[in-house]
Order: structure tokens, then sequence, then C-alpha cells
């Protein structure tokens, strides 16, 4: 999974990447808390991402057996692929890659943007 | 006083009051609050948690987790996926809509009297005297100065040149601050969601409130409404707790949404030709201007400038919008080494949007598991206004001075030049090629004289029953063109003087 998301948001010198983020840690507490169904679609949208090089650079491979610059051709194809479905299912992938990249603090200040402060995760009991 | 949030299993809850009201957002809050006002006990139940302003996340991820109705995974079925947001927590779509309030249209009463046989002046009078009150109790305002922000101020200048009408946005915002954050709830204090006044209000005057507790049916003897039942679930995670009933020695007020009401009617039995027919909204995309200076749409508020000259014809309301970061992070088209590109440029552009007076009507119907599934497909002449709309946006971004235009439509170019405009015209029409959201829902409990049509007559009450009345979005039966909070709270508070009046 973090294979393709990294494929999906790479470092370049303007900006970080996912790899520059606890993307692990990230996606450890996203299986925890997510609903079973929103965690069971991103595991689907994985496996369209892994397994459609075929479709975007020609190749029969999985993405992850994909050298760097064909990775990250089919990074971008397959986000315009003429299968409606196929582009909801990666859309999907980067949607939940990108609620982890977009609130590090490291990207946010690239944007001129202060760190979020962490989310409370409480509420009213009495 | 008493609030109930989440208990175990083994610690049932058994309440009575004189009126059950079923969720707290806009409808069900004002409902509850006036029929506290009017002498009543009153019972809120609330599916989400009770959280206030210091409890609010700030990134959108946690929005998604603690605010949103099924962390925002609800999409239409139809040809398109489209996603519809709604809230789940205490204050309802109110803790994370944008507070904009506008006055319902004297059109929409004519409208429904012509075709429904409700409405007409006298409900005319009675909504805009309530909305009346509910604008001076939620300090309804204009977007201060200071809180603009530039996209705000960029858009009121390109309508301007572009020569037609438009407006700073009036919120149930005291002092906005403008942080851009109203999606994820106001830390601020400035939005004034009903969490933060009507539901506290119902409890100081004797009422009680649970929450973190899904109603799951109406409790009916014969064809009276007697009671709600359900069981807590907890915040994180959603694990089952104790039971809870809570009957009404008067009535049950539903007020859970245009999606959640329909579901619930279904679920406790109620039978009706119209249930979860008539579903409609407006479903909206956004533009991208990207300009030379920096706009940092962040900044400002959310949305602040909007312009209603379209509303009868085609039938659109144009409006800014400060998307969070993450969001625009997948909503730029592409991914890779390009994505990233393309994001650099984030800080020069501005969202602006517009929302279709759609006519396509769906339909809400009871899921798996009980959850609501929504069956809708826009129409080819509402495709034609979505598509007009995202032309008058682009001209107005262009008139604004945007140097490039960033369309996010499948099978066109990712950005066109100003000259390039004219291409929209000729955008596709298939739904399947955009990214919109659906966020103004109406309909699912229509009401109306004619029961074989509606599911409620014009005082909110559903049909055939006894003490079961709706006060949600779900009983609009109409588009309105407009922001629909304020409509909604209107008609909650007439349903509710009028049940008062009656007892
Ligand atoms: C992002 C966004 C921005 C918006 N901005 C604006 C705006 O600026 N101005 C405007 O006029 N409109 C806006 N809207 C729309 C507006 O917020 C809604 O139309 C309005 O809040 C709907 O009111 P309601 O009472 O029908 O439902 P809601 O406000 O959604 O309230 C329903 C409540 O019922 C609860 N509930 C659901 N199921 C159950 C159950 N089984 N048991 C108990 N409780 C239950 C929910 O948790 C929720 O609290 C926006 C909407 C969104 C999503
Ligand atoms: S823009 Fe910020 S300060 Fe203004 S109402 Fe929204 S969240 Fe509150």
């Amino acid at each position: 999974m973090r294979h393709a998301m990294r494929a999906l948001y790479p470092r370049t010198e303007a900006l970080p990447g996912l790899e520059d983020t606890d993307d692990a840690a990230f996606l450890a507490r996203y299986r925890q808390e997510t609903t079973r169904l929103m965690w069971l679609g991103l595991v689907l949208a994985t496996f369209v991402f892994v397994s459609t090089p075929l479709l975007t650079v020609y190749l029969p491979l999985p993405s992850f057996l994909l050298p760097r610059a064909l990775l990250d051709r089919h990074a971008y194809r397959v986000t315009y692929s003429r299968l409606y479905l196929l582009r909801q299912a990666v859309f999907l992938l980067k949607l939940t890659a990108g609620l982890c990249w977009g609130s590090h603090p490291s990207v946010r200040a690239k944007m001129a943007m202060a760190p979020y402060p962490a989310d409370p995760d409480t509420w009213r009991t009495s | 006083m008493s609030h109930v949030s989440f208990r175990a299993r083994g610690e049932d809850v058994a309440l009575e009051a004189d009126y059950v009201v079923v969720g707290s957002g806009a409808g069900g809050a004002t409902a509850a609050v006036t029929l506290a006002r009017g002498g009543a006990e009153v019972a809120l139940v609330e599916a989400g948690a009770w959280r206030d302003p210091e409890h609010y996340p700030s990134s959108t991820y946690g929005a998604m987790r603690d605010l949103f109705d099924d962390w925002g995974a609800q999409v239409t079925r139809g040809r398109a996926l489209w996603p519809i947001v709604q809230a789940r927590t205490m204050g309802g779509t109110t803790v994370i809509n944008s507070a904009i309030c506008v006055r319902t249209p004297g059109d929409i009463f004519a409208q429904w009297e012509r075709e429904r046989g409700v409405g007409g002046d006298a409900l005319a009078a009675r909504v805009w005297a309530a909305q009346d009150r509910v604008e001076a109790e939620l300090c309804v305002e204009e977007v201060p100065p200071a809180a603009r922000g530039r996209s705000n101020t960029l858009a009121m200048l390109g309508a301007e040149r572009r020569g037609y009408e438009s407006h700073w946005i009036h919120r149930y915002a005291k002092g906005c601050e403008g942080t851009g954050q109203c999606l994820q709830g106001c830390r601020k204090l400035r939005k004034q969601s009903t969490n933060l006044n009507y539901v506290p209000e119902v409890l100081e005057r004797g009422g009680h409130v649970l929450s973190c507790a899904p109603v799951a049916r109406v409790t009916l003897e014969g064809n009276r409404a007697v009671g709600v039942e359900g069981r807590f679930e907890h915040p994180r995670g959603g694990g089952a707790g104790a039971r809870f009933t809570v009957r009404a020695r008067r009535a049950v007020v539903l007020a859970a949404s245009v999606t959640h009401t329909p579901v619930i009617l279904k679920a406790s039995g109620v039978r009706s030709p119209a249930l979860g027919e008539g579903f409609r909204s407006h479903p909206g995309t956004g533009v991208f201007g990207v300009y030379d200076d920096p706009v940092d749409m962040n900044t400002g508020a959310t949305q602040g400038w909007a312009s209603t000259a379209f509303r009868d014809e085609p039938g659109l309301k144009l409006e800014t919008l400060s998307i969070p970061f993450e969001m625009v992070a997948s909503r730029l088209a592409g991914g890779g080494l390009e994505l990233m590109k393309r994001l650099v440029e984030y800080r020069h552009i501005a969202m602006w949007v517009h929302a279709v007076r759609a006519e396509t009507v769906g339909t809400v119907r009871r899921g798996l598991f009980g959850k609501p599934v929504v069956r809708y497909t826009l129409n080819g002449a509402d495709m034609r206004r979505f598509r007009e709309g995202i032309q008058l946006v682009a001209q107005t971004h262009v008139a604004a001075g945007a140097k490039k235009l960033i369309l996010g439509i499948y099978g066109m170019p990712y950005s066109i030049t100003p000259d390039q405009v004219g291409m929209l015209a000729d955008a596709p029409l298939d739904p399947r090629a955009y990214i919109a959201v659906l966020s103004h829902l109406f309909g699912g409990c229509t009401m109306g004289a004619d029961p074989t049509t509606s599911v409620t007559d014009g005082a909110g009450r559903v049909h055939g029953y006894e003490g079961l009345v709706v006060a949600d979005g779900s009983v609009i039966p109409s588009n309105l063109g407009v922001n629909p909070q304020h409509t909604i709270m209107g008609l909650a508070q007439v349903f509710a003087e009028d049940l008062l009046a009656r007892a």
C-alpha cells in the first residue's frame, strides 16, 4: 500500500514526498480507526494500482517491479485511465495518501501554512 | 439538566419526555429548542458524539473520522459515484458547513402551493418570521472585510468585471476570523453551529440530550408513534453499547437528515408510497484559477463570496470555496512527479464552485446493514447546466486576472489559458468526467397534500400516523437554488410551533 501511495506523491526538489512523512504510522492508525468498508476499499484500490501496469506502461509486471521512471509514468497514467472504476479506485488511494501527505508539517510549511495542532479525539462524556 | 453519552452494554437507559427529537442538526436542534421554549420537556437524541470547539479536529483526516457521517464515504449510485457529504455529530451538518445564511426565496412557497398543495403566502410569512429570529439569535452577519481573504476578493472583482450581481455572503458567524477551517468545525467559536446554542439551551430548559445514540426505529403502537429505540454507539470505532429507549408522551420529531430519516421510517414499518422518493440536490464542482501572486485560499472565510444571478436561468449558484489543502492534493489530476509539479502552484490557486439547481430526481433506500443508498444520476438538461456553470466560473476567474485555469475534467486538458475558455462549451456531458459533490440535499420524505405522492403534510406530520413529524431537509419537495440551512430551520420552527399549538 505504501509503495502505491509513495509513487503517487514522490519526493521532488521542491516538495517532500510521502516517504518523508510517517506514512507507516498513518496507515496503522487509519486501519485501526476507519470502517471495515473503507479499509477494504483501500486494499482493493492498492490491488488495482499494483496490477495495472499492463494497461499503462504495457508491461505485464506488478507496479512494485517497475523501474523508477516507469513507475512514475504508471502513477501518472493510471489516474487518467479510460476505465471509470479504475480511476475512482486510484482516486481513493490518492485521497487517503493525500490526507497523510498534505497534513504533514514539512509539506504545510512549504505552502506557508502553520502545522496542524494534534486532533484531540475527545468528546463530552457527561 | 441531563446529558447522557455513550453507555456500555448492560447500562440500559430509559427516558420519557413530551417530545422526542431525533437528530440535532439544522432541523432537529431548531425544532427541539422551539418545543423547549414552549414549555415542553424535550429529549434530543443524536447519533454522533457531542464535541465542543476544543474537541474539534484540525486535520481533514480528523474531520472525516470525528465529524463526517460514515467517514464521508457515502456516494451516489448511478452513472457516477459522487460523494454525499453530511455530518454525524452533535449539531449535525451545521458543525462542518460554511454557515451561509440565505432566506427562502418567495417563489419557492408559490411553487410548493402550485405543485404540492402546501405552502403559499401563509407559510412564507411564518417561515420568514422564524428566519428573522434565527438570524438575530445566531448573529448572522456579512463576512467582515478582514476575513475576506484574497480568493473571495478576487471573485468579487471578477463578477464586477463580468457585470453580474454578486455579494459578500451573510453567515451564521460572529466576527469570523477567516481561518478557512469551517469544514473541520470552527475552533475559534465564531460559527454558530447548533451544538453551541440551541442544544445547550434545550438542556438548560430542563430537557435531555442523548449523544452517541443512533435511533434504530420509531416505536409505533398501531399508527401512533410513542417513542424511539436504539443502541449507543462508541465514537471511536462504533462499537455497540447499551440499549436506549425514549418514550414520547406527545410526539416524535424526526430530523436525522435527508438520507437517514427515510431509512429510519422504513425500518420502523412506516408505509408510504412516497417514502424515499423525491431526492434532489445541488450537485457542484469547482474550477481552480491560477494567479500570478499568491492567493493562499486557505486564509479568509471558507466561503465569503457568492452570486445568485443565475438562480433562475440557467439554474446555478456560484460561490468561492476553500477546501483543505489535503483535499486539493487529491483533487488536482495526475500522480507521481507531474502531480508534485502541479502541487507547487497551490499557493497561487483559488477554487470557486457552482451548485446546480438540478431537476433530476433520485431515491433514498435502506441498503445493506441499514445504511442509506442514494440513487441519482444527473439528466442531460442538468448536465448542460452543470457545464454552463463551469464556463461561468472559468470566465469569472479570467475576468479577475487568472493566468490559467485548472479544470479537473476527464477528457480535457489539465489546464487551459484564458483564450481557451471557449473550449468549455464542448466539455463532456458524462457525469463520470467530473469530480462533483452533493452537500445540499432535499426530499425523501417530501411534504404535500396528497398522501400518495408525499410522506408528510404541510406541517411535517406523516400522513396516516399520529404523533410522528419530520422536520429536516427531507420534507423539502423541490430544489431551492439557494443554501438550505435557513429554510430547514424556518420550517422546523414552524412545525414545532404547530405541535405546541395542537398540544
Ligand atoms: C460541507 C457542507 C457545507 C455546507 N454549507 C452550507 C451553508 O453554508 N449554508 C447552508 O445553508 N447549507 C449548507 N450545507 C447544507 C446544510 O448544512 C444542510 O442542508 C443542513 O444542515 C441539513 O439539515 P438537517 O437537519 O436536514 O440535517 P443535518 O444537519 O445533517 O442533521 C442531521 C442529524 O441527524 C443525526 N442522525 C442521523 N441519523 C441518526 C439516527 N439514526 N439517530 C439519531 N440521530 C441521527 C446526524 O448525526 C445529524 O446530527 C452544507 C453542507 C455540507 C455538507
Ligand atoms: S472561516 Fe474560520 S473563523 Fe470563520 S467561521 Fe469558518 S472556521 Fe470559523
